[in-house]
C-alpha cells in the first residue's frame, strides 16, 4: 500500500500581524501534536519538503496587479509550492492521497489580485489546479471547500468553468465573512450547476454536516466523474473556532474526509489554535492514511453535548434536494442560456478587501461559446493599499477553452494594445501556457 | 598516552595514541558471547607498548546493547504507557509485557484526564505477579507535564520496592511519544547487564594499576564516562559507525563536506560530513523497527564490501555476501578487491592469484578478463554513488517549517570522499575520480575506527522549554522541572542563559567542565502566546550542546 503523502509547512516565520490569527503560533500546538504523537515516523505517512512555486504558477491562474512579484512575499510562494509538491506526489504514484497542511491559506483570493482578501493573497488550490492542467493534462476537477467560511475565491476564479464542480458548505453567509455563498450562487451562465453552495445554520453538528456529504456531495462526485478531488481543508467548523459559530468537531471532520476520500487535501483556515486543530489536524492525517481514528478526541469532547435539532436536520435536507435538483438540471439550463445570449454577457462586480480595505470594481465580459465555456475579459480598477491607483484589462483563456475562443481572446489583447486605454494589459492563455503583460505607458510587453 | 578499542561485528581494532602518532595497533576477531574478554585482550595486547607512561584516557566501543537488543536477551520489562487520546493502542507495538492506563496531559502540561489509581494498582500487580522486576513508564506530554510518571514511580518505590523504575520524562525532553517509550523501554531491559559489564570493566582496570579515565563511545559520535553511561546505556548502539566517521574527521581536514566511505568486508556504511560536522539520522538511531531518541549519526550501509564475492549468471553478479578472503589474500574464489587489484593494477597481495581467479570466471562468461573487471568495478562505484546521492538527496529534502529554510535551500556540495577501512585503498579513489571530487586516504586509514575512538572528546546536549504563562520551565535530559522567578518579561536571552547555565551544571557533575567553553546552541525558537487580542506570554524552546569533536590533547596526527 502506498502512503499517504504529507506537507507541513507552518511557516513559523510568517504572520501578517503579532496578534492576528494568522500568526506565527497558528500551527504551533499542531506541531506538538503530530510531532508527539510520533504519526510521521510511522510507515504509513511519507513527509515531504516545501519548495517555492513559480512566479508563472501564480500568473497561470491570477492577475496580480501590476505583478506577481508586488502582491506576494516568498511566505506565499513557499506555500503554494507546498501544494504543488503534494500535486506531483500524488500525480507521478508516489502516495496514494497527500494532505498539505501549509499557511498562509488562499480560498478568498480571486483572479484579479491587487491585495490581500480574508488572510488570503494567492489561491493555494487553485494554482495547484492549474499547474495538474498545464503538467499532467488533468481535465475534470471536483473542489471541496470544507472551511466554515465560503471560499468566495475559488468560486469566482471558477465560476465559469463547467469541468470543474465547486462544492463549499459553510456557515451561513449572513451571519459570517465574507457574507456570501448562498443557494442561488450556482455558476455562471455556461458553467450553471458546477457551483454548489450549502450555507448552514449557525451550530450545524457532525451528523448534519455528515448527512449532506452522504445524501448530496458523495453522489454528485459519483456523476461527475471528475479526474482528481481536491478537499479545501478548512477546519474552523469545529466547535471551538473563535472566529465562526459552527459546532462539528475533531471526529467529524476524519469522519468527512474518510467518506470523501479526497486525492489531495490543502489546509485552509481554523483560528482555535490550541483546543481544535492539534486534532482536527490528527484526525485528518489519520483518516487520509487509513489508520483507526475511534481513539481520537479534543480534551473538552463530549458526544452528548452536540445534538442536531430536528428543524435544522429539516433545513438541510430540503437544501440538499433542492441543490441536487440544481445540478441534475444543469445541462438543460447551460444549453437554455447559451441560445438566448448574445455573443457575449456582461456584468458588474464590485469586490472588498477586507484586511486591506481596499475596493475593487469589476467589468466582467464573458464569450458566450457554443463548444466550450468561453473566455473571460476582466477590466478591472482599484486603488491599493500603497495608495496607486491601477485600471487594469486581463484576459483569460481557459485551459479547457476551443481553438475559436483561444483566437479570439488572443485577439482581443492585440485589440486591445492598440486601442490603449489602460494602464496594463494581461493575456492568460492557459491553452498554450502563454503569460503576458503588456505597460501601455511605456509600450513594453513581458512575457512571462 | 590514549588508547582506542572499537569493539565490531567481526573484529576488535585497538590503538595506542601518543602526541600525533599510533604507537602500537591491535587487532582480534570479536568473541560475541564475551565482549568483556575480546576487550581485555586487546587492551593487554597494546598496554606492553605504553611502558612506564601513564594511560590518561581509555575509550572504547562496544556492541554490547546492540547484541542484547538483536538476541532479546535483555532483562524481562514491563512498558506503562498513557497515550491519552489519538492514535489506536496497537500502533504501539513496542514490546511483549506491554500496558495501557488512562491519565492525559496536553502540549501545555494541562492535565486533561487523572490517572484512575485501581487500573494502576492493577496494572502493577499483575507486573509484580508475573514476576517481572524491571518497569518503564511513558505517558504522553510527559516532557511537558510529569506528574503521571511521577505518581506511578512512587507507588511502585512504596509498594514494590523491589521493582525498579525508569520514566521517559527523565530519558528525553523532546517530543514524540513512541519515541520516548521505546528509548525509555530499551534503556530499562539493558542497565542491568550493562551495570554487570561496567563494574567488571572497572575491576579489570583496577586490577591492572590503571588510573586511567573510563569513557564509552556513543552513537552520537561523543563518549560519556563509565558512571554516567549506566544511566543511558542504549546510546551506546551504533557507536562503530561513530567511530569510524569520526576517525575520518580527525585525520581529514576539517570545515569540509565529505562523505565517509568506510569499506569493510561485505558491507560498506557512508556517512556525511557537513562543513566538519557529521551529519545525524532526522529521526534519532533506529532500534529494529522503533525510532528513538537516540542522537545517531546518519549511516547508510551497503551490501558491498571488498570480499564481496563475483558470480556470473547470465551477467556479471557482485553478491552481497563473502565465500572467504579475497584471492589476492589467499581465498579461493575471485571478490570486488581482486577485480580493483587487477583493474587498477595495484599489486595487492598475490596479484596473480587475483588474476588467475579472476580468469576463471571470465571463461565461464565468455568475456575477457579485462571486460569482467571493467564490469565489476562499475557495478561496485554505481552502486556506492548511487547510494551516496539518495544520502544527499534525503539531506535536501529534510522537511522545512520556515520560510527562510525553504528560501536558502540547502544542495550537498561535495569537496572530497574519506576512504576508511582495509579495502579503501582500492575503491576509494575509483569513486571519487567518478564523482570529480579528492579522495583522501591516511596510513591509519584502517585503524581510523580505532583512532576515532581514542581521540573524540564527551558530548552532551541540554534541552530547555519554557512556557511563561504556565510560569513553567523543563530540562532534558534528567527531568528537571521547575517554576520560573519572573514570569512576566522573560525574553529569548535570558532563556538561553538559563539552558547554558543547566548545561554547565551537567558538565560538572560528569566531569566534564573544561568542554562547558565549546558549548554552541543549535535550536532557538519563541513563540507570542495569544490569548483572545492579546500577548500573554511566550514559549521557549533552546537546545544548547556540546557538539562532536577532539579532546584538546589531540592536534591532529603526523603524517
Amino acid at each position: 500500500m502506498k502512503p499517504t503523502g504529507i506537507l507541513f509547512f507552518p511557516a513559523f516565520d510568517w504572520a501578517i500581524s503579532p496578534t492576528h490569527p494568522e500568526r506565527e503560533e497558528r500551527l504551533l500546538y499542531t506541531r506538538d501534536q503530530i510531532f508527539e504523537e510520533g504519526i510521521m515516523d510511522l510507515p504509513q505517512i511519507k513527509e515531504y519538503h516545501p519548495r517555492l512555486a513559480e512566479i508563472r504558477d501564480v500568473a497561470r491562474l491570477h492577475f496580480c496587479i501590476p505583478t506577481v512579484e508586488a502582491q506576494i512575499i516568498e511566505a506565499h510562494l513557499v506555500s503554494a509550492g507546498s501544494a504543488l509538491v503534494m500535486a506531483d506526489a500524488f500525480m507521478q504514484g508516489e502516495v496514494k492521497n497527500a494532505f498539505a497542511i501549509i499557511r498562509p491559506p488562499g480560498h478568498h483570493a480571486m483572479t484579479v489580485s491587487h491585495g490581500n482578501r480574508g488572510f488570503c493573497n494567492i489561491n493555494n488550490e487553485a494554482i495547484m489546479i492549474e499547474y495538474l492542467r498545464q503538467k499532467y493534462g488533468i481535465k475534470r476537477v471536483a473542489i471541496v471547500d470544507t472551511d466554515v467560511h465560503h471560499g468566495d475565491g475559488t468560486q469566482e476564479i471558477y465560476w465559469h468553468d463547467p469541468d470543474v464542480l465547486f462544492i463549499s458548505f459553510h456557515q451561513d453567509g449572513r451571519t459570517l465573512y465574507p457574507g456570501s455563498g448562498f443557494m442561488e450562487e450556482l455558476g455562471g451562465p455556461l458553467a450553471h450547476g458546477t457551483t454548489i453552495n450549502l450555507p448552514l445554520a449557525p451550530k450545524t453538528t457532525d451528523a448534519g454536516i455528515l448527512y449532506a456529504i452522504d445524501e448530496l456531495i458523495l453522489p454528485m462526485l459519483e456523476d461527475f466523474k471528475p479526474d482528481i478531488v481536491i478537499n479545501s481543508a478548512g477546519q474552523d467548523n469545529h466547535y471551538s473556532d473563535p472566529l465562526a459559530n459552527m459546532a462539528f468537531s475533531a471526529r467529524g471532520y476524519a469522519e468527512l474526509n474518510s467518506r470523501l476520500a479526497p486525492d489531495i487535501a490543502v489546509l485552509e483556515g481554523g483560528y482555535s489554535v490550541e483546543t481544535a486543530l492539534p486534532y482536527v489536524n490528527m484526525g485528518l492525517i489519520m483518516a487520509m492514511a487509513g489508520i483507526d481514528y475511534s481513539n481520537l478526541r479534543e480534551p473538552d469532547y463530549n458526544p452528548s453535548r452536540f445534538k442536531e435539532s430536528p428543524r435544522n436536520m429539516e433545513y438541510i435536507k430540503k437544501m440538499v434536494a433542492q441543490q441536487w435538483t440544481a445540478y441534475k438540471n444543469r445541462e438543460e439550463t447551460i444549453a437554455d442560456n447559451r441560445k438566448k445570449s448574445g455573443n457575449f454577457v456582461n456584468y458588474n462586480k464590485s469586490i472588498f478587501y477586507d484586511t486591506e480595505y481596499i475596493y475593487e470594481d469589476q467589468i466582467n465580459h464573458l464569450r458566450i461559446c457554443q463548444n466550450c465555456g468561453g473566455f473571460r475579459m476582466i477590466e478591472s480598477r482599484a486603488h491599493q493599499r500603497t495608495g496607486e491607483h491601477f485600471h487594469v484589462f486581463c484576459i483569460s483563456i481557459p485551459a479547457n477553452a476551443c481553438q475559436q475562443c483561444q483566437e479570439e481572446g488572443r485577439a482581443a489583447y492585440q485589440d486591445m494594445i492598440k486601442k490603449r486605454p489602460f494602464d496594463l494589459l494581461y493575456l492568460q492563455d492557459r491553452v498554450k501556457d502563454d503569460l503576458r503583460i503588456y505597460k501601455v505607458h511605456k509600450d513594453i510587453e513581458t512575457v512571462l | 598516552m590514549l588508547i582506542g578499542i572499537d569493539v565490531g561485528g567481526t573484529y576488535t581494532d585497538g590503538v595506542l595514541f601518543k602526541q600525533g602518532a599510533i604507537v602500537a595497533t591491535v587487532k582480534k576477531p570479536t568473541d560475541d558471547m564475551n565482549l568483556k574478554n575480546t576487550l581485555l585482550e586487546v587492551l593487554d595486547e597494546l598496554l606492553p607498548s605504553a611502558g612506564e607512561q601513564k594511560i590518561e584516557r581509555i575509550v572504547f566501543s562496544t556492541t554490547l546493547v546492540t547484541n542484547l537488543l538483536a538476541t532479546g536477551r535483555g532483562e524481562r520489562t514491563a512498558l506503562i504507557m498513557l497515550p491519552g487520546h489519538g492514535l489506536p493502542h496497537d500502533a504501539y507495538d513496542i514490546c511483549p509485557d506491554i500496558f495501557f492506563a488512562r491519565g492525559t496531559v496536553d502540549f501545555r502540561g494541562n492535565v486533561i484526564e487523572k490517572l484512575d489509581q485501581k487500573e494502576i494498582d492493577d496494572i502493577l500487580a499483575r507486573i509484580a505477579a508475573a514476576g517481572i522486576k524491571r518497569v518503564a513508564v511513558a505517558a504522553k506530554f510527559a516532557n511537558r507535564n510529569d506528574i503521571m510518571e511521577r505518581e506511578i514511580q512512587s507507588k511502585l518505590a512504596a509498594d514494590y520496592p523491589d521493582i525498579s523504575v525508569s520514566i521517559s520524562s527523565e530519558i528525553s525532553n523532546k517530543l514524540n511519544f513512541p519515541r520516548r517509550a521505546a528509548t525509555t523501554y530499551f534503556t530499562a531491559m539493558t542497565v542491568k547487564e550493562w551495570m554487570r559489564f561496567a563494574a567488571e570493566i572497572n575491576q579489570a582496570i583496577t586490577e591492572r594499576g590503571l588510573d586511567s579515565e573510563v569513557h564509552i563511545l556513543k552513537a552520537d559520535g561523543g563518549t560519556f564516562s563509565l558512571d554516567t553511561s549506566s544511566r543511558r546505556p542504549c546510546e551506546t548502539v551504533f557507536s562503530g559507525p561513530a567511530a569510524s566517521t569520526m576517525g575520518g574527521l580527525a585525520l581529514s581536514q576539517p570545515n569540509l563536506n565529505s562523505v565517509v566511505l568506510d569499506i569493510g568486508g561485505t558491507t560498506s556504511d557512508i556517512a556525511l560530513i557537513i562543513g566538519g560536522e557529521p551529519l545525524y539520522a532526522s529521526k534519532g538511531a533506529r532500534l529494529g523497527k522503533h525510532y528513538t531518541h537516540i542522537n545517531a549519526f546518519a549511516v547508510n550501509s551497503v551490501a558491498l564490501g571488498g570480499d564481496s564475492c563475483l558470480d556470473y549468471d547470465g551477467g556479471i553478479k557482485v553478491q552481497n555476501f563473502r565465500r572467504g578472503a579475497a584471492a589476492c589474500f589467499g581465498g579461493d574464489y575471485p571478490t570486488v578487491m581482486d577485480a580493483f587489484n587487477c583493474k587498477m593494477a595495484l599489486g595487492i597481495g598475490n596479484a596473480g592469484q587475483s588474476a588467475e581467479k579472476l580468469q576463471q570466471l571470465a571463461a565461464k562468461a565468455g568475456m575477457e578478463s579485462s571486460e569482467l573487471c571493467r564490469q565489476v568495478v562499475n557495478i561496485v562505484i554505481e552502486r556506492l554513488i548511487s547510494s551516496i546521492e539518495a544520502m544527499f538527496r534525503e539531506w535536501e529534502n529534510e522537511p522545512a517549517y520556515k520560510v527562510w529554510e525553504v528560501v536558502n535551500r540547502r544542495k550537498f556540495k561535495l569537496d572530497q570522499i574519506i576512504g576508511i577501512g582495509a579495502a579503501a585503498t582500492a575503491i576509494v579513489p575509483q569513486v571519487a575520480a567518478r564523482m570529480e571530487v579528492d579522495s583522501f586516504l591516511h596510513d591509519y586509514s584502517p585503524v581510523a575506527n580505532a583512532l576515532g575512538a581514542a581521540v573524540v572528546r564527551p558530548t552532551l546536549a541540554v534541552e530547555l522549554h519554557v512556557d511563561t504563562p504556565n510560569n513553567f520551565f523543563s530540562v532534558g535530559p534528567g527531568g528537571i522541572r521547575g517554576s520560573l522567578n519572573d514570569r512576566g518579561g522573560m525574553q529569548l536571552g535570558e532563556a538561553k542563559n538559563m539552558a547554558r547555565q543547566y548545561l554547565l551544571d551537567m558538565c560538572r557533575e560528569q566531569g566534564m567542565e573544561s568542554y562547558a567553553s565549546e558549548s554552541s546552541f543549535y535550536m532557538e525558537e519563541q513563540f507570542n502566546i495569544i490569548s483572545g487580542w492579546s500577548r500573554s506570554g511566550k514559549i521557549f524552546d533552546v537546545g544548547i550542546q556540546i557538539a562532536p569533536g577532539f579532546i584538546s590533547e589531540y592536534k591532529g596526527v603526523s603524517s
